[in-house]
């Protein structure tokens, strides 16, 4: 898991407007737990995260979407984070994911397509650091991929403790030039 | 916060362009589209109201406190709020920018293509070929632009977006086919991203991208034209007439220009009939009868009181391939197949064609009326594949047998002796 995932869980909160749970993380892989008050813990970045987009006091429960097949798809992006994006650490496995997510955006401004929704927010924070380790060069490689990411930090609230990544507007290199 | 009166006619995309702004301030704004608040040709005429919008052209505002505004684009920007404006002087540019580039570089374009498929505009095969173009070119700057942004202006939705996307509306659901707009993939995703947010869908409702590109509606054109003509003094109607063939004589030459650097060149359109003296008969105002009238007390007494034996000639057919024919619904799969390839003779001739029988066992008879005392299929490519799979056999108009036909396939009702034990099954009306 993630360095840094109890800071992630807390910003979500935020994000959210829920009031300010106590966060810890279990065993070597650092799996996050949350602590809601009434004696019950709950466990997983999924089930967290679900948990406080449903409770938020804010609104944030339409950011699970409101038909069955947005809900599915949520839950995919959910899935694909923990499974895919927590456990791409080596650079090869971080391009292949990178690749695959570049063709997925081709035609979408979020990962539900038109609206901003939970999966955006739980795969900005999951790509936050490999988005951090790529030059300018290769994150024009991935221009979908960081278009999209560009509009999610921007999006009001979302940002919370992570610093902004720059991208270029402007084609680096041609194809031409190789 | 700005609220006030829309004037405007339904469907308005130039005032779309407020409506959305105001769906994303929460400017109070009341739509006045329908007669009897609004009509448009009469109540932008007005005095009172060139009073107070000297252009006398929609959409126009007009604020509780009596702020009075023409041109959509000034309308949006009164209803609109800091974040649809640019909240930084750069920002604010970038929006003007966009905002000029959507009404100068894209909507001449646009309307100059699109109009002629809704029939408000004449078609101009050069003008179109040239408006294509433009729009190509314009979708690749924007292609270009937006691969690296999600909208035009920062990361928020604009006055530049809404005035970008309310032009490109019209283009997208009439003539930007799949095969056109394909490879502009950014601007697709942008554009189906703003019209999906809840702020435009509001306005435009679901917004159904084009499947076809639409080709130019003569027909609606035609309807369309008159009307203008309408206010115009009665004295003129005579000459209406002969006005109009000259201008139709005149698009034609223009069309034949047109089209001389179309490779393959196609034959030039001759109108077959024009050797044929004219009739009295009028086709069109038999068919209006046949169409809206009882068939067997009003068109058929209408149609013998004033049917020219010279000029136009009746028909049986049948199908010479009976053994061959199997379901009802494949027979009448043939059957419209052959009217829909005899689209153009349409002005000279009509028919009621009959299918008898059921399903594995049925025939096709009809009878026709048509333009001549020959058959008229010889006469063009297009309408020949089908009428040598028939008998003809003319009638001659005087005998009580074509009367009994003529009434009977016209009304599709009687005993049709002359199909034997087939019963009667459905009837096609060629119109």
């Amino acid at each position: 898991m993630a360095v840094g995932v109890e800071e992630e869980v807390k910003s979500l909160a935020n994000f959210l407007g829920s009031p300010a749970y106590k966060v810890t993380t279990q065993g070597e892989i650092k799996v996050p737990q949350l602590h809601t008050g009434n004696g019950k813990t709950l466990t997983g970045l999924a089930t967290i995260s679900k948990f406080l987009a449903r409770s938020s006091p804010s609104g944030g429960a339409k950011l699970l979407g409101t038909t069955p097949e947005d809900q599915a798809e949520i839950a995919q992006w959910l899935e694909y984070r923990v499974t895919i994006v927590d456990r791409s650490v080596e650079k090869k496995d971080a391009q292949a994911m990178l690749k695959e997510l570049n063709s997925y955006l081709l035609d979408k401004v979020y990962f539900l397509g038109f609206h901003f929704s939970l999966a955006d927010l739980i795969m900005y924070h999951g790509l936050h650091p490999v988005m951090c380790r790529l030059s300018f060069f290769e994150k024009q490689q991935y221009q979908n991929v960081s278009r999209w990411f560009d509009q999610v930090q921007h999006y009001p609230g979302v940002q919370q403790h992570l610093p902004q990544l720059v991208f270029l507007r402007n084609t680096l290199y041609t194809s031409s030039d190789h | 916060m700005a609220s006030g009166t829309l004037y405007t006619y339904p469907g308005n995309f130039r005032a779309y362009k407020a409506q959305v702004a105001a769906q994303y301030s929460g400017a109070q704004l009341n739509v006045v589209s329908d007669p009897p608040a609004f009509k448009l040709g009469e109540t932008n005429k007005t005095p009172e109201f060139l009073k107070k919008f000297p252009v006398g052209k929609v959409p126009a505002f007009e604020g509780k406190d009596g702020t009075c505004l023409f041109e959509s684009n000034a309308i949006a920007y009164y209803l609109g709020n800091d974040q649809l404006r640019g909240t930084s002087p750069k920002s604010a540019a970038l929006v003007q920018q966009w905002v000029n580039f959507a009404d100068s570089e894209i909507l001449p374009a646009a309307c100059t293509w699109v109009y002629p498929t809704l029939g408000i505009m004449q078609y101009n095969k050069g003008n179109t070929d040239q408006a294509k173009e433009a729009i190509k070119k314009v979708l690749t700057v924007l292609n270009e632009y937006l691969k690296t942004r999600t909208f035009l202006v920062d990361e928020r939705v604009s006055l530049a977006d809404i005035s970008v996307a309310c032009n490109l509306l019209l283009p997208y659901q009439q003539v930007l086919e799949p095969a056109f707009r394909q490879p502009f993939v950014n601007v697709n995703r942008w554009f189906l991203t703003c019209v999906n947010q809840p702020q435009f869908k509001a306005v435009f409702g679901v917004v159904k991208l084009c499947d076809k590109m639409a080709q130019f509606d003569a027909k609606k054109f035609a309807e369309l034209a008159p009307k203008k003509d309408k206010g115009g003094k009665k004295e003129k109607q005579p000459q209406q007439p002969k006005q109009e063939k000259k201008k139709e004589k005149k698009q034609k030459e223009e069309k034949e220009v047109d089209e001389a650097d179309d490779v393959p060149k196609q034959p030039k359109a001759v109108d077959p009939f024009a050797a044929l003296s004219k009739s009295a008969f009028n086709m069109d105002e038999f068919k209006r009868t046949y169409s809206n009238k009882d068939t067997l007390t009003e068109a058929l007494p209408y149609f013998w009181e004033h049917f020219d034996k010279e000029g136009y000639s009746l028909w049986y057919s049948e199908y010479l391939y009976q053994s061959d024919l199997n379901m009802i619904f494949m027979t009448c799969n043939l059957v419209g197949g052959m009217f829909q390839r005899l689209e153009k003779l349409k002005k000279n001739a009509f028919a009621n064609v009959c299918i008898f029988g059921e399903d594995k066992n049925n025939q096709i008879a009809g009878v026709w009326l048509m333009r001549g005392q020959e058959l008229v299929f010889p006469l063009s490519a297009d309408w020949q594949i089908d009428y040598e799979s028939y008998s003809w056999r003319k009638l001659d108009p005087d005998s009580e047998e074509t009367k009994l036909l003529v009434r009977e396939f016209w009304s599709e009702e009687g005993d049709f002796k002359i199909m034997g034990s087939r019963k009667f099954n459905q009837g096609k009306c060629f119109k």
